[in-house]
Parts: C-alpha cells; sequence; structure tokens
C-alpha cells in the first residue's frame, strides 16, 4: 500500500497531499477495486492529466538500461541529424547528449522535436535502453517533450580512459594517452572564417589513430601526450579522434619505443566494431576466395575493374591488365576483406602477373584462380593496412602480407599443459 | 555485416538444441551451443568421410566432415553448385576445408539437428587441418572460460564478460547459454578438448589400455547390431553397460572410432562399421 502510494505521489508531485492521496486509494479498495485499478482511478481522480499513469521521476545518473516510463529533465548538450535505415527504411533521426547535475547521457530521438543544444526540457515517458556499455535514452514519438523553467548545472562528467585501439566512432568525453606519430598544420575554412587545425597520428602500444586538433596545444612530433575530453568521428571509413580548445592535453614526462607502438596483431571483431582503423596488423585464416580476384581488366580512363570490355562509366574501353587477390580473412570473432594489389599479389604467390597471363593463355583464367586459391585457402595470414568501414563491412588495403604457421605440435603442447594446471 | 565464421568442434555444435534469434526479416539466426558459441557461419577443416546423393532428383548430396571430437553433416543442393559438384567428384577420405551457413532442424520443441551448408569447400592438406584443430581448441577453451566466469557472476551480466575481456558476442552467447543449458557440464567440453589436442602426441590416449580395450568391444557391438540399417547408438551403450562398460567410455569409445574411420553414423543416431 505504501509503495503504491509512494509510486502514485511521484506521479503527481507536490499538487495534492499524500494523506488525501492514501485516503483516497483506501476507498476504492474499500469498494473492492483491485489494487492495480484502484491506483489508477487515483492518478485520473487526481488530474495526473500532466503526467501519464506510473511514470518514474529520475536524475539522469539513476536511468539504468531497461528503464520504461521515465520522466526526467536535462539540459542538451549536443544534437546531430542521423540518417539510418531502420527495418528496410529511410528515417532521420537525431542523436546527442543530454546532461543533468548527476550525469550527461547520450540519447536518441526518433522523430523531430525541435530540440537544439542548450534547450532545457522535460522528458515524459522516455525509456533507455544499453549503448556500448551505459544508459542511453530514448526519445520516441510517445514522449512528450516540453520545456522546462529550471536552470541546471551540468555534472562534471569524468571522462572516460580509453586505448587507442578501443576508440571507436561516436564516442565522447575521451581520455587517450599516446605518441604524436606525425603532425601536420593546415588551414581551413570553417563558416567562411579561415581556421588552423593540426592533423596527424597518434599512437600507443595498441593502436594507431587520426587525430584533429581544432586549437594550438602547441604539439611536437614523438613526444607523449594525454587529451581529455576529445571526442571521436568516423571519417573516410577509419575512427578520427577530435580535441578542440575545451579539451585539456597534457605533455608527459615519458617515452614510448616506435617499435612498442601498435606491434601486435589486433582481433577482428575489434577491427570490426571499432569502425576499422589505420595501419592496423591482423591475423586469420583465409575462409574465401572472392570473385574478381586473379587476371582483371581495368578502365584505362577511371581504373574501375572491368567485365567483358565493358566499364559502367566510359562504356566500351580497351582494359588494362591487373592482376589482385580479395580475400575474405577471419580470425573466429569477426572478418575483413583484405584486398592484395599487383605488387602485393606478385608476392605472396612468387609469381608475376606475366607468369599468369602465360598461364591463362595457357590453361585458362581458372588455373590462375586455382592456385591462388591452393595457397591461399584455409592458410592462417597476417595482413597490415588501413582498415576502412562501411555499411557493408570492413576492407582493408593490404600493404605487407605474410603467411603464418606456428609450432602446432608445441603450441597444443602448451595448450595443453595450461588445461592441466588451471584444473 | 558479415557474420564471422566461428571455430566449434563437431562435439559441441551437435549438442545444440537451441536457435536464437531470426525473427526479423533482416536479423541472422544463430544456432547456440551449449558453451554460447552463437553460430551463424562456421569454419571447418576436416576429414571428408563419406559422400552420399540423398534425392531421387540426384541434386542433394550429404557429405560426413569428422574432427577429433565428432562429425559434422554437411548438405550441398542445386543452390551450392560448386560445393555440390566438388563433392558428387571428391575422394574419401581427403582433408578439406568449408566456409558454410550453420543450419537448424527442428522436428519437435527440444530436438534439434545441426548440420552446415557449405558457401565454399576446398581440398586441403593435413597441416592446415591441424592448424585448425588447434585454433578450434583455443576457441573452445576461451569458451569454457568465459562460461566459468559469467558462473561466478550473480546474475550472469554481458557488460561484466566484455569488461574482463571477451569479446562482445561470445558475451551474449555465454549468458543466454547459461539460461538454455543450465545444466552444461564442462567437464565433457574440457574432457573434448583434452581429445583434441591429444591428436598431435599420437597415441598417447589411446595407448591407454582401457581405451584400447573398450573400442575393441564397442567395434564388435557395432558389427553386431548394425543389420543394413546400422546400429541405434542407445542399443549400443546399453549393451555396453551390459559389459559392464560405463556409458561415457563406450561414448568415447564409439567418437574415437568414427575419428578413425572404423564406424561412420549414416544417419543420425545409427551407425554403421565401414
Amino acid at each position: 500500500m505504501d509503495s503504491i502510494v509512494d509510486d502514485v505521489m511521484t506521479s503527481l508531485g507536490d499538487e495534492v497531499s499524500r494523506d488525501q492521496v492514501k485516503k483516497k486509494l483506501q476507498t476504492f479498495l474499500d469498494y473492492g477495486v483491485p489494487l492495480d485499478q484502484a491506483r489508477q482511478a487515483v492518478l485520473k481522480k487526481f488530474g495526473a492529466g500532466s503526467a501519464p499513469a506510473g511514470l518514474t521521476t529520475k536524475k539522469l545518473a539513476e536511468v539504468q538500461p531497461g528503464d520504461r516510463r521515465l520522466q526526467v529533465t536535462g539540459k542538451i548538450v549536443a544534437i546531430e541529424k542521423w540518417d539510418v535505415e531502420v527495418r528496410g527504411e529511410q528515417r532521420t533521426i537525431f542523436r546527442g547528449l543530454i546532461g543533468d547535475d548527476t550525469e550527461v547521457l547520450p540519447f536518441t530521438a526518433w522523430k523531430d522535436f525541435g530540440l537544439q543544444s542548450g534547450d532545457v526540457v522535460t522528458l515524459k515517458n522516455a525509456y533507455a535502453n544499453e549503448w556500448s556499455g551505459q544508459a542511453r535514452l530514448n526519445i520516441s514519438e510517445w514522449t512528450e517533450v516540453s520545456p522546462a523553467e529550471v536552470s541546471i548545472q551540468l555534472a562534471e562528467r569524468t571522462p572516460q580512459r580509453f586505448k587507442v585501439i578501443d576508440l571507436r566512432p561516436g564516442l565522447s568525453n575521451v581520455e587517450v594517452k599516446g605518441k604524436v606519430l606525425s603532425l601536420e598544420e593546415r588551414e581551413v575554412t570553417v563558416d567562411g572564417d579561415s581556421k588552423k587545425v593540426y592533423t596527424g597520428l597518434l599512437g600507443d602500444p595498441s593502436g594507431k589513430i587520426q587525430y584533429n586538433a581544432w586549437h594550438d596545444f602547441g604539439l611536437q612530433e614523438n613526444e607523449v601526450i594525454q587529451v581529455s575530453g576529445a571526442y571521436t568521428k568516423s571519417w573516410r571509413g577509419t575512427p578520427q579522434l577530435v580535441f578542440d580548445e575545451r579539451a585539456t592535453v597534457k605533455k608527459l614526462d615519458e617515452k614510448i619505443a616506435t617499435e612498442d607502438i601498435a606491434q601486435r596483431p589486433v582481433s577482428l571483431y575489434k577491427v570490426v566494431e571499432g569502425g576499422g582503423g589505420v595501419d592496423i596488423i591482423m591475423e586469420g585464416s583465409v575462409i574465401e576466395i572472392q570473385s574478381g580476384s586473379g587476371l582483371i581488366e581495368r578502365c584505362p580512363q577511371c581504373n574501375r575493374a572491368i567485365r567483358d570490355g565493358i566499364c559502367v562509366i566510359d562504356g566500351e574501353v580497351t582494359g588494362q591488365p591487373d592482376l589482385r587477390i580479395k580475400a575474405v580473412v577471419d580470425d573466429g570473432t569477426g572478418a575483413v576483406t583484405a584486398i592484395l594489389d599487383r605488387e602485393m599479389t606478385e608476392q605472396m604467390m612468387e609469381k608475376t602477373m606475366e607468369d599468369y597471363r602465360r598461364l591463362a593463355r595457357e590453361q585458362g583464367e581458372e588455373a590462375v584462380d586455382r592456385e591462388i586459391q591452393q595457397r591461399l585457402m584455409a592458410h592462417p595470414i597476417r595482413v597490415t593496412g588501413n582498415a576502412l568501414a562501411d555499411d557493408y563491412g570492413v576492407t582493408v588495403i593490404v600493404r605487407d602480407a605474410t603467411l603464418i604457421m606456428p609450432d602446432i605440435a608445441a603450441e597444443s603442447q602448451r595448450l595443453l599443459e595450461e588445461l592441466e594446471v588451471t584444473e | 555485416m558479415r557474420e564471422p565464421a566461428l571455430r566449434v568442434f563437431a562435439g559441441e555444435y551437435n549438442e545444440a538444441t537451441h536457435q536464437v534469434g531470426g525473427e526479423g526479416e533482416k536479423e541472422p539466426s544463430y544456432i547456440l551451443t551449449p558453451l554460447g558459441a552463437m553460430v551463424n557461419r562456421l569454419f571447418i577443416v576436416g576429414v571428408l568421410t563419406d559422400v552420399e546423393n540423398v534425392s531421387a532428383e540426384g541434386d542433394m548430396w550429404r557429405a560426413h566432415v569428422s574432427d577429433p571430437t565428432g562429425i559434422y553433416a554437411v548438405y550441398a543442393g542445386q543452390y551450392q553448385p560448386e560445393a555440390a559438384a566438388f563433392l558428387a567428384e571428391a575422394d574419401t577420405p581427403s582433408y578439406v576445408a568449408i566456409t558454410g551457413k550453420a543450419r537448424g532442424y527442428e522436428p519437435e520443441p527440444d530436438v534439434l539437428f545441426v548440420s552446415v551448408r557449405p558457401e565454399v569447400i576446398w581440398e586441403v592438406d593435413s597441416q592446415l587441418r591441424d592448424y585448425w584443430i588447434l585454433e578450434t581448441s583455443r576457441h573452445t577453451r576461451q569458451r569454457i572460460e568465459a562460461v566459468e566466469e559469467a558462473r561466478r557472476m550473480n546474475p550472469p551480466s554481458r557488460a561484466r564478460l566484455t569488461e574482463i575481456g571477451y569479446p562482445p558476442a561470445l558475451a551474449t552467447g555465454v549468458v543466454t547459454a547459461l539460461q538454455a543449458y543450465p545444466d552444461v557440464d564442462l567437464e565433457h567440453y574440457r574432457f573434448l578438448l583434452r581429445e583434441a589436442l591429444s591428436h598431435f602426441s599420437a597415441g598417447k590416449i589411446s595407448t591407454s589400455q582401457e581405451i584400447d580395450e573398450a573400442e575393441e568391444a564397442v567395434l564388435a557391438l557395432v558389427r553386431d547390431c548394425e543389420g543394413d540399417d546400422g546400429a541405434l547408438w542407445d542399443e549400443i551403450v546399453e549393451r555396453g553397460e551390459e559389459q559392464k562398460l560405463e556409458r561415457t567410455l563406450v561414448e568415447e569409445a564409439l567418437t574415437s572410432l568414427m575419428d578413425k574411420g572404423l564406424v561412420y553414423e549414416p544417419i543420425l543416431g545409427k551407425l554403421k562399421t565401414t
């Protein structure tokens, strides 16, 4: 009974006294009305028209994934328009951050509520799900959004610390430590104003990432820095770290040797979920050689791969011969398509394109495909290169590739011994 | 996104009795193994032991591919023309690599027959098969450990599992599997893993007097019972028990015999000698 009264009070606010609510509820119960119906009736009675029955008011820090029928008040910290495909349908949604004095949370608005950065609003009947380990608010078409006349002192958020390899597009308030591997100063025009931007690569033992600094932090090549309050986005298929004057950059008195940076292979699920990356080492088995591998022809004008002398852009052309391999590399956790260009393919196959053209003339192009498959299928391989992500998956432009093979007997013996130990 | 090709031994894959996902039109479906592998696609390298044309029209091939822990059922039909053509011509035994889709057939609730529909199939050498066993052992061990970790949590938490370093897909699978298979016997999978790894120290396990004798006895039992249609698995186990052979020992012996190619399973649950 008391908990029901509490619940009703939360929904009604301070408009009625607790005694009134309790008395009214008791009346309904005395008439034999079931508890839940009685609660609804009381809510209606006291004109909870402003709040649909059963809303729970929470501070943002209290919001948990799975919460339904939430009422929260907060300030829109950032908002961005996204075009997404939902069940095959193109839709425009809005993503951003909403904050109060306890927490700043990501949100998704499933329609245009005209929200703007800086607005303070009350959301009635919102819900929360989980996104990358934290709660995310969802503002749906059943959510009521109204302006709130309160001022909000945003919670100081402690930045979340990441290793470079774990940075994926769409993060905010990031803290990361790494070595400035390269640095370039460029002049760009933003909204008619000329601005300086500092770009390059930042690396730690786990990986490398492109960065964009919109403020002169006096960065130097080879120094180790700690950036707090940065965010990430996707840029040309790889994650990019962005920081401006709102971020802090600490120069650390430590060294990271170049040979310690990004030397270990990265699990492929991380490459896929991380939205690609620069200069990544990956290992897996070749589980498929895709069509379009082997001898191909390219359009002399646009360099696209063509079939039967017809380019989709330039029409009938005299194709230029080329050689490449498109291999699906999979480590059991994720899969990428590795593209080996002519040079990489020749090196991998220990044959030249001319050798293969001769083979194709003598025995047909299938003979070339067979040789490639015979050498690579099911074989473990290590590839290094830039991994580019799009809606369909991750493509690796291979800069270096080696077939690998561990000492199987020794490795399995070790595994067997580890098993005995852990039991 | 392309679904990864999981490394799952036949001994684990065939124990799956649950499927998850596949509800929306675009949502992929998965075979959920007792160790929490969510298998949509898998990559296997093993021994092609037999190929049979199972359709009257002659365009559906059933093959068996053996690994150290069990046997995969592989089906290729008119929609897998390259795989079907390969199987039609293939020599047995031979080492093959298969990238394929996980299939489940559920004739009644709680009964699931799993199989593999190949996308790509290729002949390989024994070294690549050995590498696959090593790799699949590593993945199996990771799943066993993840299940152990999750059992220590109250309640098992996906977020916590990813925090301590397990891939998100595995974390989801393990938490789901603990509900679907509350009584999963990890000891069984540790045994399976040791079996697989002992493959490299050939003879070590089979020198064990007990297993050798059991194998001989069990092989005799299969010969005794097989007739034209094959012997029922359960019948062999029962007859074994009559001879004071423990159930697990009989099953181990059967697995080992299939491994050696002395016994095969023409249809699920029935056994024949080769």
